[in-house]
């Protein structure tokens, strides 16, 4: 008797004890979230929504603070990056399941994973040493050279070619966040049945047909939410922009101007936050990088679940 | 006819370039970090400390040692955790809805912005202790270990078949043994293979250490302290303007790279051998 009910009440011990490291999860990032709002209070109270984010100022001596050269360079940086590598992922997805010979597929399948191992401050290190200066002397006056002498697109290129600017920062959280639409994409294009792509093939479709036609719509919703992963990720991104962006507080007129990022913003500024104001202006900052992420990352999860429940 | 087989044969061909891109990155970054890496490794950077700026000599022992202290202490926490959570997940609380809910919560966790977290360590660890500390770092760095530690856990627990739970049930042993003794024995590569992937990924994080152990230029062992650490450092370094810590930034570059691809391709390794993809 004893003993059944001392092993009975180590086993609710255990219970609990893993039921509350999984709730820890919910309180943690309730948690994230409450104390990110507790600390923007001061600043939500002063600016107010509009004030804050349609606000170019920024000026710690004053005390004014505007979030929108900040949340404009995160959303140049994070769709150049998408633009720049979706494509590339869908290509690379089409690859490793339609074309590659089995012997190929694991290894580039690593090789693409391992990109994402590689930390963001080797990529920072990186862009601003060895990209930058390749950006700078080759690829940046090529384009304006092409692209830059077309009358209104061209102004995207304006300026002096320096290599610390918006367009290489994309190109690097382009090549960051490649593995993980790619993963998500290989995936739900592995879950297409192959009755239907053996129908295609069997009425004489060639493979590009069957990709364009079966596999794609097919999976569509999985490639979404992979999208969708990957846009979080370029949003939040921090150490690699921040080594070639230069934390300007300016509302950039072209890909070749230095900007500012709200990962930029705060890895630069939050130690110097002198003032409470100030710091309470970075976590507002922060607080909107939260909420943008996080509805982002939680959108893409919807698509990816649906995706596999079908 | 023939169009339609030459339109094919271009996507097709597109498709190998696409991949070939993803791979020309990957081998021009790690052979970059590798070349400039590899002269900077000497016997003064791992036991010297920093010389003062702008001389030369001098190491980073410093930050080497800050940076195992705060991932030993990011492991510390985040792996029992992570563990024990995935536990719940995939055993106890398997029928629930909201064990669902949890492991898509993890999920998202994953990739919420890491400098986030670093502002929320800073609000309740490092603002009212009144100074930046290791210890602040190392639960900033656990915080993003747990969700992947838990996912991990979750999915191998789940691999190991009812069968064999069931056969430890009719023998009479209560659900907490059959957890420890049966379903973890059998979890145990791939569980710590997650603690091996979770590590590595740690390893590699500056953001959430600006501005929670911060950076210290002399040697501490003291984790109440500011503690320096390589990523730190490699950021601060490479942003300074002294050739010298240009080359110790890629020295520590090296080392973290090699870490992190030896700790990330022997997990994957780990994982194929046991379960066989």
């Amino acid at each position: 008797m004893s003993k059944i009910s001392k092993s009975k009440i180590k086993d609710f011990m255990f219970l609990i004890l893993t039921a509350l490291t999984a709730f820890s999860i919910i309180l943690l990032v309730s948690g994230i979230f409450l104390v990110l709002l507790k600390e923007s209070l001061p600043a939500i109270n002063k600016f107010g929504f509009k004030g804050f984010v349609f606000s170019t100022e920024w000026d710690p001596v004053r005390e004014i603070f505007g979030a929108a050269p900040a949340l404009i360079g995160t959303l140049i940086t994070a769709s150049l990056a998408l633009l720049l590598a979706v494509p590339v992922s869908i290509g690379i997805a089409i690859f490793i399941t339609e074309i590659a010979p089995p012997f190929l597929k694991t290894p580039v399948g690593t090789a693409i994973e391992l990109l994402a191992a590689i930390p963001s401050i080797i990529y920072g290190m990186w862009g601003l040493f060895t990209l930058a200066p390749i950006m700078s002397k080759y690829i940046e006056p090529f384009f304006q050279s092409t692209i830059g002498k077309i009358p209104i697109v061209g102004k995207i290129f304006e300026g002096t070619p320096l290599g610390v600017d918006l367009f290489t920062a994309s190109v690097i959280l382009s090549i960051m966040i490649i593995p993980f639409t790619a993963s998500i994409a290989r995936d739900s294009f592995n879950l297409t049945p192959s009755v239907l792509k053996e129908s295609a093939y069997a009425i004489g479709a060639t493979k590009w047909e069957v990709v364009k036609d079966i596999v794609l719509p097919y999976s569509k919703i999985g490639v979404l939410g992979g999208v969708g992963l990957s846009l979080g990720r370029a949003l939040g991104e921090t150490m690699a922009v921040a080594f070639v962006l230069g934390n300007l507080n300016q509302i950039p007129d072209s890909l070749l101007d230095a900007a500012a990022t709200v990962t930029v913003k705060l890895a630069n500024e939050f130690t110097e936050a002198d003032k409470d104001i100030y710091l309470s202006a970075l976590y507002y900052l922060a607080l909107l990088l939260f909420v943008m992420s996080f509805a982002i990352l939680a959108l893409a999860k919807t698509f990816i679940v649906k995706a596999e429940r079908r | 006819m023939k169009r339609r087989k030459i339109v094919s044969s271009i996507a097709l061909f597109i498709s190998c370039l696409t991949a070939l891109w993803g791979i020309f990155w990957l081998f021009f970054i790690i052979f970059d970090v590798l070349r400039h890496g590899i002269s900077a490794i000497n016997f003064d950077l791992f036991f010297k400390d920093p010389a003062p700026p702008g001389q030369p000599g001098g190491g980073l022992r410093n930050a080497f040692v800050g940076h195992i202290l705060i991932t030993l202490c990011a492991t510390l926490i985040g792996v029992p955790i992570g563990i024990l959570g995935g536990t719940f997940l995939a055993e106890y609380g398997r029928k629930y809805k909201i064990s669902k809910f949890i492991s898509n919560l993890a999920d998202i966790m994953v990739s919420i912005p890491a400098i986030i977290v670093g502002a929320f360590i800073y609000s309740v660890i490092v603002k009212p202790l009144g100074h930046f500390s290791g210890w602040a770092g190392g639960v900033a760095l656990g915080i993003i270990m747990i969700p992947t530690v838990l996912r991990t856990t979750e999915n191998m627990l789940s691999l190991i078949p009812w069968t064999l739970r069931e056969a430890a049930f009719a023998l009479g042993a209560p659900y907490y043994k059959v957890i420890i003794q049966i379903v973890y024995r059998g979890a145990s590569t791939g569980i710590l293979t997650g603690v091996i992937l979770a590590i590595a990924r740690v390893t590699g994080e500056a953001a959430p250490l600006l501005f929670t152990a911060f950076n210290n230029a002399f040697f501490s062992i003291n984790m109440n302290e500011p503690m320096a650490s390589l990523t730190v450092t490699i950021f601060q370094y490479a942003m300074g303007p002294y050739e010298e810590w240009h080359t110790q930034a890629w020295g520590a570059s090296f080392m973290i790279t090699v870490f992190i691809l030896f700790t990330t391709i022997l997990g994957r390794i780990l994982i194929r051998r046991r379960y066989k993809f």
